[in-house]
């Protein structure tokens, strides 16, 4: 190898050896170095900066504006946003890694409401019974506050709640002759059916039947709509998935397909897939959660004005009660935190009524005060109004340590049986032996 | 050999004489060597905390009955034998090999073909070389994410070309099967021009007396790529067919991201195990040590069964 090949010309005209640039090199990660140190400087807690993890502000940015009202206050610490990533598993994974770690960084979670039985079995949240007394349980609905309840005590504050609903084309049913949406299933492939026969709309009906945490949702209301259920409400360490009822409820998701009312693509839908099929007005019924009215008339989906949805409680079979999946988020306090009664102070705020009733009327965020859903500016909210009977009628997915290895069995086994790739039958067998060992494992 | 050479083997041998008295002695005993010893241990440690320690972890943990939040007892061999009786790992198990084996064997094939194509002068030559890497530039999980929405049922082209002509009666996307098939041609698609490029490299270093001989001695085409090129590529085959089939044998962004998580596969289930779950930890380490070994005898059958060389001495 030649001298020159070795070196470098600067613009200059000056020479670099190799000796020069390792130099170079070795200035620059030094620089680096320092740059890291004074970066990390910046976050933890007790510096009177409480941090709360949440996913991204929504589109209105209702939470920052509250955050900062809260700062305005002036108590003494200032409240920082973490965002968090939006996939709700992405989130979980990332927080586990930070509680494994036994970090207090974080303070404040706001946590999906699958999440309290899994981070209270592991002692990652603050036992909060003591400052959150019954009085003031009794305020909030019933199934977002047992989403908090794990062992006979509370860990958190119900934040703001989802439910499950039937979208309907007014427009659409009104033109083949029906007044009402659907009351059981039943009418639903019935009246689908017939609206794409008589107007060549595309799809039926469309939900989310992907193997994903959202197709246990859609799974489980088929199952409580038939009477059925995952684990005995007395006794949650007791698996009844393997009953008629349950079996029944997955062979209507089924029939779904099989009776042409919805697609077969239907078994790899998420929400993501379902707003179009729905807001293009290629499909005349839709599945989904609450958030979907505000799409519809915007500049992403202008061929379905708001005036042509309506909305309501899922269908049941006939003679069951009213069910919906439970979504939506709770507050709770990281135990290791250093800033417990501050973190406290931040939540009473976020669920006050003034706060829940300004993010329901400006982001359609649902309260989880029941008085809130009869307020005059709430109630007029079309997911209110005429979803308000699925609200009531929510039931949350099994309340376990392990939920996360129960979702996994469900996801899988619920999808396969959509596809037909396993009987509604051999479906609900199947889980009752997996989940069975699953609560035995984790005892 | 010259009789320097031999000189200096004598030399070699006598001073080995003299040393002997235990290799540490012989090591250590010259200040320059412990010195030499001294600068490089650093480095020696810090590889062996890098890339030993992890992968020790790993098997510790996977003959334990950890969970993530604690340590857990020795339970022997327990999980693997959960592990093999679990039906995700055995279709995910059962997916790997056979992407790996279609996939690697379609794109040596194609691969080939292209580097033969483009191995001779022709105008033009170096675009078409560039324009055939242009998909193995973009990130798999670009790719993957491209491919699924075009395998998709609402917008996706292929899917409803496939439907029109009477391909598929299901949703590419609603089927495991056909999922599988898809990412096996994707990845055809994806990692063909690299196997291509390194077969080229190859080609390019056969040189064209050889053929020119083959010719005189009248060898037909044929011939000439079967008794020449073929055993004088040997060796580049084997590295590029082995890096491609330990790629694939690893494969995860691929399935995860464009099945949407439906496709299983050993990475996947590790993934879903380690992350996701509470309960399966241990059998995904399990796994995870599984997937490492079997990679390194797949590696260890391409050096002693094909005879592929490691280093660059004759």
């Amino acid at each position: 190898m030649t001298r020159r090949s070795e070196t470098l010309r600067g613009k200059s005209g000056r020479k670099f050896n190799r000796r020069d640039f390792l130099k170079m090199s070795g200035a620059g990660l030094a620089g680096a170095a320092v740059l890291g140190a004074t970066g990390c400087g910046g976050g933890g807690g007790g510096s009177g900066e409480l941090i709360f993890s949440m996913g991204p502000d929504d589109a209105q940015g209702t939470m920052a504006t509250l955050i900062k009202r809260f700062n305005d206050q002036n108590k003494g610490f200032k409240v920082t946003h973490r965002v968090m990533p939006a996939d709700t598993g992405q989130y979980f994974d990332k927080l586990r890694t930070e509680f494994q770690a036994q970090s207090s960084d974080i303070d404040v979670i706001g946590g999906d409401v699958i999440w309290p039985a899994q981070l209270a079995a592991n002692g990652w949240i603050a036992d909060l019974t003591d400052k959150f007394p019954k009085s003031e349980q009794g305020k909030f609905l019933e199934a977002p506050l047992a989403s908090v309840t794990y062992q006979g005590k509370v860990y958190g504050v119900p934040w703001y709640t989802d439910a499950g609903m039937l979208y309907h084309r007014k427009d659409l049913l009104e033109k083949s002759g029906f007044s009402e949406p659907p009351k059981t299933w039943a009418e639903l492939k019935e009246m689908a059916n017939k609206v794409v026969q008589d107007q060549g709309v595309k799809y039926g009906f469309v939900f989310q039947g992907d193997q994903y945490e959202g197709g246990v949702c859609n799974g489980l209301e088929y199952i409580w709509t038939h009477g059925g259920d995952v684990l005995d409400p007395n006794d949650p360490n007791k698996v009844i998935i393997d009953s008629p009822e349950a079996a029944a409820g997955l062979a209507t998701e089924a029939s779904m397909i099989s009776s042409g009312a919805a697609p077969q693509a239907v078994s790899t839908y998420q929400e993501s897939q379902t707003d179009p099929a729905f807001m293009n007005g290629t499909s005349v019924f839709a599945r989904n959660w609450p958030y979907m009215y505000a799409l519809a008339g915007t500049s992403d989906y202008p061929k379905v004005k708001p005036d042509q949805v309506g909305m309501g409680p899922l269908p049941v079979d006939d003679g069951n009660e009213l069910a919906s999946c439970l979504g939506g988020w709770d507050m709770l306090i990281n135990a290791n935190s250093d800033m417990q009664d501050e973190a406290w102070e931040f939540i009473k705020f976020m669920t006050a009524p003034e706060q829940m009733k300004f993010r329901a009327v400006k982001a359609t965020v649902l309260p989880t005060r029941t008085a809130l859903l009869s307020d005059p500016d709430i109630k007029k909210l079309p997911p209110v109004a005429q979803g308000s009977p699925a609200i009531r009628h929510t039931h949350a997915r099994p309340v376990s340590p392990y939920y996360s290895d129960m979702s996994l069995e469900m996801q899988d086994q619920f999808n396969a049986s959509l596809k037909g790739d396993v009987s509604p039958e051999k479906a609900v067998k199947t889980l009752q032996s997996n989940l069975e060992r699953i609560i035995q494992q984790g005892s | 050999m010259t009789s320097s050479d031999r000189e200096s083997v004598s030399r070699v041998k006598s001073e080995e004489k003299k040393r002997r008295g235990g290799w540490f002695r012989q090591e250590f005993g010259n200040p320059e060597r412990r010195m030499a010893y001294y600068m490089v241990l650093p480095a020696l440690i810090i590889i062996v905390a890098i890339a030993f320690f992890p992968i020790a972890y790993s098997v510790l943990l996977s003959v334990t009955d950890s969970t993530i939040t604690g340590f857990g007892s020795f339970v022997g061999l327990e999980n693997y034998i959960e592990m093999f009786k679990n039906p995700d790992f055995l279709d995910g198990l059962k997916n790997t090999l056979i992407f790996t084996v279609a996939s690697v064997t379609l794109e040596f094939i194609i691969g080939l073909g292209i580097a033969l194509a483009i191995n001779r002068a022709f105008r033009g030559r170096g675009l078409v070389r560039a324009a055939v890497l242009v998909p193995w530039a973009f990130p798999t999980v670009i790719s993957a994410v491209m491919w699924r929405l075009m395998f998709q049922d609402q917008i996706g082209i292929i899917d409803e070309a496939a439907k029109a002509i009477g391909l598929i009666s299901n949703p590419i996307l609603s089927s495991n099967t056909l999922m599988l098939i898809g990412a096996t041609l994707v990845d055809v698609w994806k990692t063909t021009p690299f196997m291509a490029l390194l077969l080229l490299a190859g080609l390019q270093t056969i040189p064209g007396e050889v053929y020119e001989a083959a010719r005189v001695d009248g060898a037909n085409v044929t011939q000439r790529f079967f008794r020449i090129t073929l055993p004088l590529l040997k060796s580049t085959i084997l590295v590029a067919v082995l890096f491609r089939t330990l790629d694939a044998y690893r494969v995860y962004d691929l399935f995860w991201v464009m099945s949407g998580q439906q496709l299983e596969s050993l990475s996947t289930f590790v993934f879903k195990s380690v992350r996701i779950s509470q309960l399966l930890f241990p059998q995904g380490n399990a796994a995870a040590v599984f997937i490492f070994v079997t990679a390194f005898l797949i590696a260890l059958i391409f050096i002693k069964v094909f005879g592929m060389q490691t280093g660059t001495e004759e």
